[in-house]
């Protein structure tokens, strides 16, 4: 009897279910070469600059050099320190500002809903520079606010000057960033289910109670979103410290400003940005340990 | 359109409404002057005092080869791409009162477009020449287009573009208007002796810029030295984020030369300690934004560049040779490598050395004019810039100036760090 062999091929996958299977990677491609290009890359040349020494005239040479770091962490205090109180003042204010605006929008807002939105976020179609120009003019010593409180009031002594103070500098970054905190604010609030707040007043919770025991840890997240969108982007600002300020009150933005485009000490504006990246990373790992990762992520 | 059709220059329009700034002139430039009648001869300042034992970059031999057989003229492409610094050109319109170019309002631009059929897009992009610097550097270094055809940068940032071999070299045959009408000042320049890369803008003064009705209302006499611009309440006082001015004039403030020759590092060092105790009690340093400080108030007197009072400040603003003592500058028309309307540049630094397109300007922007005749011109379009001390200064003021420019390599880390920690960047 002659065997007859049968010779079995495995099934071929069908080339459809190939790309499913690499659907995934597929659709991340995209997305992972723009991470690599436009964040891993230059953060890599960032790093490698860090450790860097030369002049822009006769080139830059990784030399191992921790000269830029010790140089970062011990020349620049003030800096430093303002920008922490400048970003941190400026990111309470936001808050306190914002949430009653993004609480009353989610609860009162009614028909009004969009465009109470919009009014928020109106200003904010103007440019970004534009805007803090026009806060030179608000707060001039003969602007607007001050020529009111000067002259027509006289509550003020003439001298009176706010435009490049820390004030002036708080009142900007609290301006420009407060969408960043009521709009994440206000998503948090907007979608609480309004029968928990029935029933926490059917088990007689007073309204106050209803608010700290239910309302506030639900927006949670949202006020966690806020902060970060909010304190990040300040504590890193340039624009408002160089604006509406004096030397005395320089952020560490303006010191990277500083080394790349006045000195073009490169290897010193890459070291204090990773400083600065570092310091937030860190900082916000602690906000987020403090306020607890399992109620962020609902 | 290939054009060059006309040799004849536009003819400089009369329009009352260009010349319509002119009336703040009257109010800014005769404080502080008395003999300027000698300017009226067409005498021109000699800007470019540079003692030899500065290292100055020198221009790289210009590879041109002459003997070629002479090509048909290329016809100029566009749009140019023209950079230069805040108010510094004809403006009229809103566009004069705000300091904004916007098409149609530099009746310059509009008659060099007409003329050569080409478009041009004018922005003022430069606000200092470090940070203009730094933004294109990575690409002049790489070898790759700056974007820009035209750029308009101070003598110590020409002369290292052009010492680094990134300045495209100017054809004389060109550029005929410039190589005839430059002023004698002007040639010769240690980095740049033959105009090989190089043609000047505007020269300029650095001094004492005030606004005399904030003086008065704080009961200030009109400052008329370094000394008292120093003693003003510091938070009412701007300096300048153009270091080698600010510098400058802090060295003759405290009798020094101003001389980068003889200065060292410790008359640097001295300088920021005299500074300093400015900065802690509210001195800021101000690029010409210092012009939106005089007008709401927050500023009452600063250093400032000459010409830029007189075109677009109010009649109060006015412009003040310091007894110490003055900075002179020039800035210069530069075609970067790689510019792609290489041609059109030159013909637009061709146009502008014609004596009435220079009137024009100059009429505008009031500082020190670089082109030979245009004192003439200028005459026919408005008799009292003729003997305006800002465009063609008198010999007493020519004889304060101090050029602050070319620094060694030493001197200008020292400065660079003396003046980031005055600004607290």
């Amino acid at each position: 009897m002659t065997a007859v062999v049968v010779v079995t091929t495995p099934p071929r996958p069908s080339l459809l279910r190939r790309v499913a299977r690499l659907a995934p990677y597929i659709l991340l491609t995209p997305g992972l070469l723009w991470l690599l290009y436009f964040f891993i890359w230059p953060l890599a040349q960032m790093t490698l600059m860090s450790l860097s020494s030369g002049t822009l005239d006769s080139g830059f040479h990784v030399t191992g050099t921790l000269k830029s770091f010790s140089d970062a962490l011990t020349k620049f205090g003030t800096q430093w320190g303002n920008s922490l109180i400048f970003g941190g003042t400026s990111t309470i204010l936001d808050f306190l500002i914002g949430f009653p605006v993004a609480y009353t929008i989610a609860f009162k807002g009614g028909r009004y809903k969009n465009l109470l939105l919009f009014m928020v976020i109106a200003p904010f179609f103007t440019s970004f520079l534009i805007r803090t120009i026009s806060w030179q003019i608000l707060l001039g010593d003969e602007g607007p606010v001050l020529a009111f409180l000067k002259h027509t009031l006289g509550i003020l002594p003439v001298d009176f000057s706010i435009l490049y103070s820390p004030v002036a500098v708080v009142s900007g970054l609290t301006y420009n960033f407060l969408p960043f905190m009521i709009l994440p604010m206000y998503v948090a609030l907007e979608k609480i289910d309004f029968r928990l707040l029935e029933a926490a007043g059917d088990l007689y919770g007073s309204s106050w109670q209803t608010f700290r025991r239910v309302t506030f840890p639900l927006a949670l997240p949202g006020v966690f979103a806020g902060t970060i969108l909010t304190f990040i982007p300040a504590m890193g600002d340039y624009v408002n410290a160089e604006l509406l300020g004096s030397p005395k009150t320089r952020m560490i933005g303006n010191v990277i400003q500083g080394r790349f485009m006045q000195s073009t000490d490169y290897p010193s504006a890459s070291a204090l940005s990773l400083l600065l990246m570092l310091g937030i990373l860190v900082a916000v790992a602690i906000y987020a340990r403090a306020l607890g990762t399992e109620e962020l992520t609902g | 359109m290939t054009s060059r059709q006309s040799e004849n220059p536009v003819p400089a329009t009369s329009d009352a409404t260009e010349l319509s700034r002119r009336r703040f002139l009257q109010g800014s430039v005769l404080v502080g002057f008395s003999a300027f009648l000698a300017a009226c001869t067409g005498s021109t300042p000699s800007v470019s005092a540079v003692p030899a034992s500065i290292n100055i970059p020198t221009a790289p031999p210009v590879s041109l080869t002459p003997s070629a057989p002479p090509t048909p003229l290329p016809s100029p492409t566009g749009p140019l791409k023209f950079a230069n610094w805040p108010a510094y050109i004809d403006l009229v319109g809103s566009a004069g009162t705000n300091g904004v170019y916007a098409k149609g309002s530099s009746p310059t631009i509009e008659q060099f477009k007409k003329k050569y059929g080409v478009d041009v897009d004018y922005v003022e992009a430069i606000e200092d020449n470090k940070t203009f610097y730094a933004k294109i550097q990575a690409q002049l270094q790489a070898g790759t287009p700056t974007g820009w055809d035209l750029i308009v940068i101070t003598d110590w940032l020409a002369a290292k573009v052009i010492s680094k071999g990134w300045a495209e070299p100017i054809i004389p045959a060109d550029v005929p208007n410039a190589v005839a009408n430059l002023v004698d000042s002007l040639k010769n320049r240690p980095w740049d002796a033959d105009n090989a890369y190089h043609y000047p803008w505007q020269s300029g003064m650095t001094g004492i810029g005030y606004n005399k009705k904030s003086l008065k209302a704080a009961g200030i006499a009109d400052p008329t030295s370094l000394a008292h611009l120093w003693a003003i309440k510091s938070d009412k006082v701007s300096f300048l984020t153009e270091s080698r001015d600010t510098f400058g004039l802090g060295l003759l403030k405290l009798g020094k030369s101003a001389d980068p020759a003889t200065t060292t590092s410790d008359d640097l060092q001295a300088v920021h300690d005299d500074i300093k105790p400015l900065v802690n009690a509210g001195l800021i340093f101000a690029d010409n934004s210092y012009l939106n400080n005089f007008a709401s108030k927050k500023t009452w007197a600063a250093m400032v560049w000459s010409g830029d009072l007189a075109s677009s400040g109010s009649a109060d603003d006015v412009f003040q040779v310091p007894d110490e003592g003055v900075m002179i500058w020039t800035d210069n028309m530069v075609i970067p490598k790689g510019a792609a309307n290489k041609y059109t540049a030159e013909l637009m630094i061709n146009f502008v050395y014609d004596p009435k397109i220079a009137a024009q300007i100059e009429d505008y922007v009031f500082y020190v004019c670089p082109v030979k005749g245009a004192d003439l011109e200028i005459k026919k379009i408005d008799a009292a810039a003729a003997t305006n001390p800002l465009i063609f200064p008198p010999a007493d003021v020519q004889a304060k100036f101090h050029n602050f420019q070319f620094l060694s390599t030493d001197l200008e880390t020292s400065l660079d760090s003396l003046y980031l920690d005055l600004t607290g960047g």
